[in-house]
């Protein structure tokens, strides 16, 4: 007996345990092999010749391998141990209540999955405050909210009616559902797992919706990758996402990004697969084989929850490094929700987004019709051309679209050509809105209700004007909050602004974003005291609550102390007859600090404009001599953020 | 012996004593084992005489299991629905009293836990081989767990005493394997209980007349989800070898293994044959005559009053 003796005092080695274990494990009541019934039957000598086999006791074994008890019962609980798993009855919890154990669904509790590092590192990053997240939920804003139980609601409740439209095509939600399943199998087995970022760069197509809620559906994160980006974006993008995977085309115009992710596979360490819509390469999956695998894989994939992060986006590109945006369905899809009665949408609305879904305006549109059960009319790639004919052609009621794609349409005189008429509701963003140009629309088409909304990849929709607004609302202002958020407008000490008075914008709300990932620098100071989110707009607030966003606080110019937004010189120079688009950036100056250089493109078949004119104008126009630029840079084509917005940081100023 | 003698006993009528008390308790079956087989097939150490050098009798009884509704219970939960060996043991505790003040013989509550000596795993004494010797049980392809034709899966508890009492024989026909079960091994090639033990440590064939060949049973495996008390020093080792976590005693207090301290404090013994699965698709276990708890007081009713007349 052993009685508290030490493995010492029994005389027991390495050696020993590795010499007997295994047998003294077997002869004992471990492996158990009755033939027959013989203790019943009290058969004497089936039970003797049974003995060992039935599993025999320390004392037994010791006799028979000559040790010591002591030791015959330190070496098999010693073996016992080194072969006992722990939590192995986690398995139970599977069990009763009418589910029973199937051999072939058991994921061993060794293999079943675990986050990875980069998966935690994302995760972590969305770090909330707690009394206003129970705020958010006591409210009902935040809930149980998902893309995948969203599209289960619809699969189940209207299965035949249309998700998609895509090219004069109706996909059912049904449908729809079926493939987001096979294609959820087929990333699994691709290897990406719960937590993993995928990046995604597609056309908006209904490939991308159902690589989206596929990725979703897995637990997994979508990062999306604007579709001119090339090289040297795609590799910051998938490196600094660590993304594991990337879903792209196989031939974009005279690039393959199919090839480029191939390549990147080496620079980039975390990204093991390349999915191929299209031609594939050699090393990459295609997507048409991953969409038909079977979906019953998924069966048992526990539901992904709605704090469970979903999206990384990267800012638009107007700052110079791009930021990661780190969203969860309580952030994205309470604020779609919430929308859904403000934009008076439903069910039998069809949205279209001239946005691109690798956007977060044009994912907004695709949130929307999920909340609400609309069908979702699907523009690939913008011209104005296309929208034209897509509106046309598959009717949609409802417009996600910024001022710059309306304004190609009228420039290219679309409007007086094509048949606009099935649209009721138009939602503008993604960059100022020429108030000229939404009074135009307005009165273009009467039965629409035209609407603005501002928003950022930060929040989502932060504000909109509602569809029953007066038209002088709609036109030089944002509108107000969504539910959920709240706005302020703060001077350079933080103080809140009289109404009227200029100010930075400041956002808080169940829509924002927690913080940048990755990114201690920016998040620091990106946050004002109370969880005020600096947006580094420029705002006015009227006395009934309506904002109009006046410019961007880093565009201001400071010409020798004198401060002023280029935003109202922009737009009064953008209403000249040769200009088509404009912008104004500050310029060195070894006196004043800054001057106003203008940077402008002109309207196709127009003679250029000289400084002087374009001065003459803003002066026939009583602008201050002050805000007038100083140089004149033509440029043939403006840089452009997906939604149509000028980005600043990279007009150069010629030597 | 002369103590029982003296107060005018007969072994016949002290039996049936015996068995109305246990019965009036809750006890399903009664039986008295054969203490000299008992001797001759438990391995030394474990026979009764081990325990109470003395011992004349061993007396063996069951108590009803599950209702229909706890089989239907999530496996999580069911052990606490579902295990009622505390009311076993409170009638043999009861009975062994009763002996002691009707017949003047020293007898003992036999202690069903482990042997400190023995280590994990290894009881003082087989409930199992005495319920079986005593014939209210018979030994079934699930892991040697006992059944009964009418009474289903019991719990056992055991009493030697040194009143001696006929033994009783093992029973004549084991009901293992039922029936449907033949049928579905001559289907698939497995029983119920083979095929939905989360384990996986059943095995077994059944012979051409529908019974038993052999039962192949992976104690270690079953152990690992019914015997989760070995995972506390498990525990405690990877706490403190923890390098991923910046505080070993965080992983002490994760939830799961919380759990592990509620139930070292609560000491309860649950953390032995949590797992009912087996038990759970046997259609003995689960239909028996009187695996209804209803026809079960009927039935034991009846037996008191056969008895009594």
């Amino acid at each position: 007996m052993a009685r508290g003796l030490t493995r010492e005092q029994l005389g027991i080695t390495d050696a020993m345990i590795e010499t007997y274990g295994e047998a003294i494990f077997l002869m004992s009541h471990n492996r158990q092999t009755r033939e027959g019934d013989p203790i019943r039957a009290l058969n004497w000598t089936e039970i003797d010749r049974q003995r060992e086999a039935m599993g025999l006791a320390d004392g037994q074994i010791s006799e028979r391998l000559g040790l010591t008890h002591g030791q015959v019962m330190f070496i098999r609980n010693t073996e016992e141990s080194r072969r006992f798993r722990i939590g192995q009855q986690a398995y139970l919890m599977d069990l009763g209540g009418g589910k029973r154990f199937r051999p072939e669904r058991v994921v061993p509790l060794e293999q079943r999955f675990r986050y990875g590092e980069n998966a935690l590192a994302l995760r972590a990053a969305l770090r909330f405050d707690g009394v206003r997240a129970a705020e958010f939920i006591a409210r009902g804003w935040w809930s149980d909210d998902t893309l995948t139980k969203w599209l289960a609601r619809h699969e189940t409740q209207r299965p035949k009616a249309v998700a998609l439209v895509h090219a004069g095509i109706d996909i059912s939600w049904r449908q729809l559902a079926e493939r987001v399943a096979s294609f959820a199998a087929g990333l699994q087995s691709a290897g990406v797992a719960r937590g993993e970022v995928v990046a995604v760069q597609l056309p908006n197509l209904p490939e991308f919706v159902v690589a989206y809620l596929a990725i979703l559906r897995i637990g997994a994160v979508m990062t999306t990758i604007h579709m001119p980006y090339r090289g040297a974006e795609f590799e910051t993008l998938l490196r600094h996402s660590r993304a594991t995977a990337i879903i792209c085309l196989g031939q974009e115009k005279d690039w393959s990004p199919a090839a480029a992710a191939l390549t990147l596979r080496s620079a980039v360490p975390t990204l093991r697969t390349v999915i191929v819509l299209g031609d594939t390469p050699k090393g990459a999956l295609g997507y048409s084989a991953l969409q038909a695998a079977s979906a019953g894989d998924i069966c048992d994939l526990p539901q992904p929850a709605a704090g469970d992060p979903i999206l990384l986006l990267y800012t638009s590109g107007t700052t110079s490094a791009p930021k990661a945006v780190p969203h969860n369905s309580h952030t994205l899809l309470s604020n779609a929700r919430l929308g859904v009665p403000e934009h008076c949408v439903g069910p039998e609305d069809r949205i279209l987004s001239a946005a691109p879904f690798s956007h977060l305006f044009g994912l907004y549109a695709l949130h929307t019709s999920m909340a609400a059960g609309s069908a979702m009319v699907l523009l690939p790639v913008f011209t104005p051309t296309n929208l034209a004919q897509t509106i046309d052609q598959d009717k949609p009621t409802a417009l996600w679209t910024a001022p710059a794609h309306i304004a190609a349409c009228r420039s290219g005189g679309l409007f007086d050509n094509i048949d606009f008429s099935s649209l009721r509701l138009a939602i503008m963003s993604g960059s100022a809105c020429p108030p000229a140009l939404v009074r135009w629309l307005a009165t273009r088409l009467p039965a629409c209700a035209v609407t603005q909304l501002w928003g950022m990849t930060e929040s989502q929709a932060a504000l909109y004007t509602r569809p029953d607004d007066p038209i002088e609302v709609v036109a030089v202002s944002a509108g107000r909050p969504s539910p959920g958020a709240e706005v302020r407008v703060v001077a350079a000490n933080e103080a809140l602004c009289a109404p009227g008075d200029e100010g930075e914008l400041q956002v808080r709300g169940c829509l924002m974003f927690p913080g940048f990932f990755d990114n201690a620098v920016a998040n620091a100071a990106a946050f004002a005291p109370g969880g005020w989110y600096r947006t580094g707009d420029l705002a006015t607030i009227d006395a009934a609550g309506n904002v109009a966003i006046t410019g961007r606080e880093k565009d201001v110019i400071n010409r020798g102390g004198h401060k002023f937004n280029p935003r109202e010189v922009e737009d009064l120079l953008d209403s000249h007859p040769k200009v088509l688009q404009s912008a104004i950036v500050p310029m060195p100056d070894p006196i004043l600090g800054e001057k106003a250089c203008c940077f402008v493109t002109f309207r196709p078949g127009a003679d250029e404009a000289t400084l002087e004119e374009l001065v003459a104008y803003l002066a026939e126009h009583n602008m201050a001599k002050i805000k007038f630029p100083e140089r004149l840079v033509v440029v043939d084509e403006m840089p452009l953020t997906p939604t149509r917005k000028i980005i600043k940081s990279r007009l150069r100023l010629p030597d | 012996m002369a103590l029982h003698q003296s107060r005018g006993n007969d072994p016949a009528s002290a039996k049936l004593a015996i068995f109305e008390y246990c019965k009036k308790r809750g006890a399903l079956a009664v039986g008295v084992a054969d203490l000299d087989a008992l001797q001759r097939i438990a391995p030394p150490g474990h026979r009764p005489k081990d325990l109470m050098p003395r011992v004349k009798s061993v007396i063996s009884l069951g108590v009803g299991g599950q209702t229909q509704g706890t089989w239907q219970m999530p496996a999580k939960a069911m052990a606490y629905s579902g295990s009622t060996e505390v009311r076993a043991y409170k009638v043999a505790y009861g009975c062994s009293f009763f002996i002691e003040q009707r017949f003047g013989a020293p007898t003992i509550y036999v202690p069903p836990d482990i042997d400190p000596e023995g280590g994990p795993r290894v009881p003082f004494q087989s409930l199992k081989l005495h319920a079986e010797m005593a014939g209210i049980g018979a030994r079934s392809l699930a892991g040697d767990i006992l059944l009964h034709p009418e009474f289903g899966f019991m719990y056992y508890a055991s009493v030697f005493t040194e009143l001696e009492l006929e033994p009783d024989a093992p029973m004549l026909e084991n009901p293992c394997p039922a029936p449907s079960c033949v049928s579905m091994y001559r289907s698939i090639g497995r029983t119920p209980c083979m095929k939905f033990c989360p384990a996986q440590c059943l095995d077994g064939e059944i012979d051409a007349e529908g019974r038993q060949k052999v039962m192949r049973y992976d104690m270690a495996k079953c152990a690992e989800f019914t015997q989760e008390y070995e995972a506390v020093p498990k525990i405690l080792a990877e706490a403190v070898k923890d390098e991923v976590r910046s505080n070993g005693a965080e992983g002490l207090l994760d939830p799961d293994r919380k759990m592990l301290w509620y139930k070292v404090s609560a000491g309860s013994g649950a953390w032995f044959a949590q797992c009912f699965e087996c038990m759970r698709v046997c259609p003995v276990a689960t239909q028996a005559p009187q695996s209804d708890p209803i026809l079960r007081t009927s039935a034991s009713r009846e037996a008191a009053r056969k008895a009594e007349s």
